[in-house]
């Protein structure tokens, strides 16, 4: 139990003496190993696109993509994602609003990674055509609604999706992530209280990685817990081991059973680490996992290396797969072989990236409505 | 006198105000109140003056305007430095309070504010939210609100003295693409004046308008005309509203041809308003404006670079409005 051994957790006490015991006790010893490996798969696949990005941001010469990397927090991603409905009909689907940090899960919602990669490198292959950037990432047709490079706004949206979706009459729900930044805003309060008052099917997820940009958590947000927030708006404020993706799943589980009953929202916070600074690879060496020293963009507060370590050390697919095999789900082998299929992917993806043909100018006169194009302005 | 970069120039002058005033605050978000360069005393807001009166929370721009509002209201003066990504959040501030209040009350509140609304720089590759912010004209538009905007290091000093001096509320704009310029700026406090626009270089041929970031652009197409014999007058216009009409007037009168250059939307660009004062008062003209078509930004630099009003751009339509 490797994950419950090393974790700070929040669990009720007998859910932790449960999981002690060998037995987990609640919903995520009922995941097939099939589930739990295509978790652990995805948890892979994202790190490995996070690393090898970074390696190809620091040494392609002309590589135009840039991203939030999302390293470190794989578990929040894959743990709140396996509890969703992720193909599937227009009224089946459970949406998703991420933030800037977005490949991780995007990835774990379903996204194509050709596409993403495309998508990241600017190419007309992308999954929204050149336009978006990794910031502005989006594909309905798995649930996606999509990134946002504004902190605040998604957990507003998300409980408007849910309004929507009330009014649909289906069963399905939202999940809005967002940072420890997301606090501070006024979209968070609109959010809980407006989810609150009409019960909407609506998932607040809060990734508290510690830093918003590039200060520390503290300079924004009065309390230490930010899940304690709930309590406010009459709802459930749950706090959960980030680095523990069947905690994760767990948690999540319950909130979506709840959203789907009529029984309303719940804030999450999941205690977690992003691997690198708060944009970009600066701080990381190529084939190195993790950003250390100095942040010359870090203003306020700037990581100091020895948490960088620390939280490292509490690696979220280290603490999955040392479950997955004392569960006798994986083995070493096993494991190896995912993470070289996982790498292979990657190498795909950005080949598939690379090849791909560059937007043409004039495009960017096209989807400002959905007819039409608007008149080229810049000439006279 | 010495040389500066943009953020030295402009914090220089906020130390030497903050320093006479004990009480006047500076609210920041990400761009640390912090500046050097090479043999200049570093300047660091925070330590010097403490958290008291230097201050940042969170991501939440409509703190920092409300603060700075407030402070304004209760007499102190107050800037506020609000970061590209979050300027609209502060919009209702300045529609419904900030341009409002004193008119409301009858001239009662007063608000000695400064509000620093960070433009981008329409950096290619940033997509929709992180390139926009090309958004001048939203705030010219709103009544009771000076609206200012450097295009170079000595003018981010002198707006910004004559923007904490105005008794009246001031949005300064800063293009943050404009940043990394470097110039000799005057070591005292001195103002540049609010309402005054900038000849940058005598012509009379053709007068073309620019302000912030479309400058460089406008200059780098000047030099071009200039050298194909094309006598330009090049205007900046440094103030929004007040907007400096009788020097753009004076302008035409003499080119009887004017091109105006943004890098915000084409639908009511400032360039707009240039044409359509100058067109009240002086005729015949000629008159053309190009701009950032009606389009968010996109990602792709391809696509992001081929539609912003460039300085080739700006030399193609100026040569069109000669031959026309």
């Amino acid at each position: 139990m490797a994950g419950a051994a090393t974790a700070v957790t929040f669990l009720s006490t007998a859910a932790r003496r449960a999981r002690a015991d060998g037995d987990i006790g609640y919903t995520a010893k009922d995941l097939s190993d099939q589930q739990l490996l295509q978790m652990y798969t995805t948890m892979v696949r994202i790190r490995w696109h996070e690393r090898m990005m970074v390696d190809k941001m620091l040494t392609v010469q002309g590589y135009r993509g840039y991203n939030h990397f999302y390293a470190g927090q794989e578990a929040v991603a894959v743990g709140v994602m396996s509890t969703l409905n992720n193909t599937g009909r227009p009224d089946e689907l459970d949406y998703v609003l991420s933030t800037h940090r977005a490949t991780g899960h995007a990835l774990a919602k379903g996204m194509d990674m050709k596409k993403m990669a495309a998508e990241i490198d600017m190419r007309a292959t992308g999954v929204n055509l050149g336009y978006a950037g990794s910031m502005h990432l989006s594909d309905p047709s798995i649930g996606f609604i999509g990134a946002d490079g504004i902190v605040g706004p998604g957990g507003a949206v998300g409980a408007g999706a849910a309004f929507g979706i009330r009014a649909k009459g289906t069963r399905q729900v939202v999940v809005a992530f967002g940072g420890d930044g997301h606090f501070a805003t006024p979209h968070f309060h609109s959010a809980l209280n407006n989810a609150a008052l009409l019960k909407l099917p609506f998932i607040y997820v809060i990734e508290n990685n510690l830093y918003h940009q590039y200060a520390h958590y503290s300079y924004s947000t009065p309390m230490k817990d930010i899940a304690a927030a709930a309590a406010t708006y009459r709802i459930p404020g749950v706090m959960v081991d980030g680095q523990d993706v069947l905690a994760v799943f767990n948690v999540a589980k319950v909130a979506v059973e709840r959203a789907r009953a009529g029984e309303g929202p719940t804030l999450i916070e999941a205690k977690t680490y992003r691997y690198y600074g708060h944009s970009g690879p600066a701080g990381a060496k190529p084939g190195q996992l993790g950003a250390f020293g100095y942040d010359p963009l870090a203003i306020t507060s700037f990581r100091p290396e020895r948490e960088v370590k620390n939280w490292m050390a509490r690696d979220p697919i280290d603490i999955f797969r040392r479950t997955l095999v004392n569960w006798a789900v994986l083995d070493e082998a096993k494991a190896a072989e995912i993470e070289t299929k996982a790498k292979q992917e990657v190498v795909e993806a950005f080949q598939f990236a690379d090849a791909s043909p560059v937007c043409e100018p004039q495009e960017g006169l096209k989807h400002v409505f959905l007819k039409g194009q608007v008149p080229a302005r810049q000439l006279a | 006198m010495a040389k500066k970069s943009w953020m030295y120039a402009q914090l220089e002058a906020v130390q030497y105000e903050m320093r006479r005033d004990k009480s006047m605050v500076w609210l920041f978000e990400l761009t640390a109140p912090a500046a050097s360069f090479p043999d200049l005393p570093v300047i660091n807001l925070e330590k010097e003056f403490g958290r008291t009166r230097v201050c940042n929370t969170g991501i939440d721009e409509m703190w920092y305007a409300a603060a700075a509002l407030g402070s304004g209201l209760v007499g102190v003066r107050a800037v506020a430095y609000i970061p590209y990504q979050g300027n609209t959040m502060v919009f209702e501030l300045i529609q419904e309070h900030v341009g409002k209040l004193h008119y409301m009350t009858g001239g009662a509140a007063t608000m000695p504010i400064v509000l620093i609304l960070e433009e981008s720089g329409q950096r290619p590759g940033y997509a929709g939210q992180h390139s926009d912010y090309e958004i001048d004209s939203y705030y010219m538009h709103v009544p009771g609100v000076k609206t200012v905007i450097p295009s170079t290091p000595s003018d981010a000093k002198g707006l910004l003295v004559a923007a904490m001096h105005d008794p009246d509320p001031v949005m300064y704009i800063n293009p943050a693409g404009l940043r990394p310029l470097v110039e000799d700026v005057p070591d005292e406090q001195f103002e540049v004046p609010i309402g005054k626009a900038a000849i940058r270089t005598t012509g009379k041929d053709i007068t073309i308008v620019g302000s912030g970031a479309s400058m460089p652009e406008v200059l780098a197409a000047a030099e071009r005309l200039q050298k194909d014999g094309v006598s330009v007058e090049a205007i900046d216009l440094r103030s929004l509203k007040p907007m400096d009409v009788e020097t753009l007037a004076n302008s035409v009168q003499k080119t009887r041809r004017l091109l105006t250059v943004d890098q915000t939307y084409y639908t009511l660009c400032p360039g707009a308003e240039v044409i359509a004062s100058v067109a009240a008062e002086v005729s015949p003209a000629k008159f053309k404006r190009i701009a950032f078509p009606d389009a968010p930004p996109p990602a792709s630099p391809e696509m992001f670079n081929w539609m912003r009003p460039n300085d080739t751009r700006v030399y193609e339509a100026a040569k069109k409005l000669l031959a026309a």
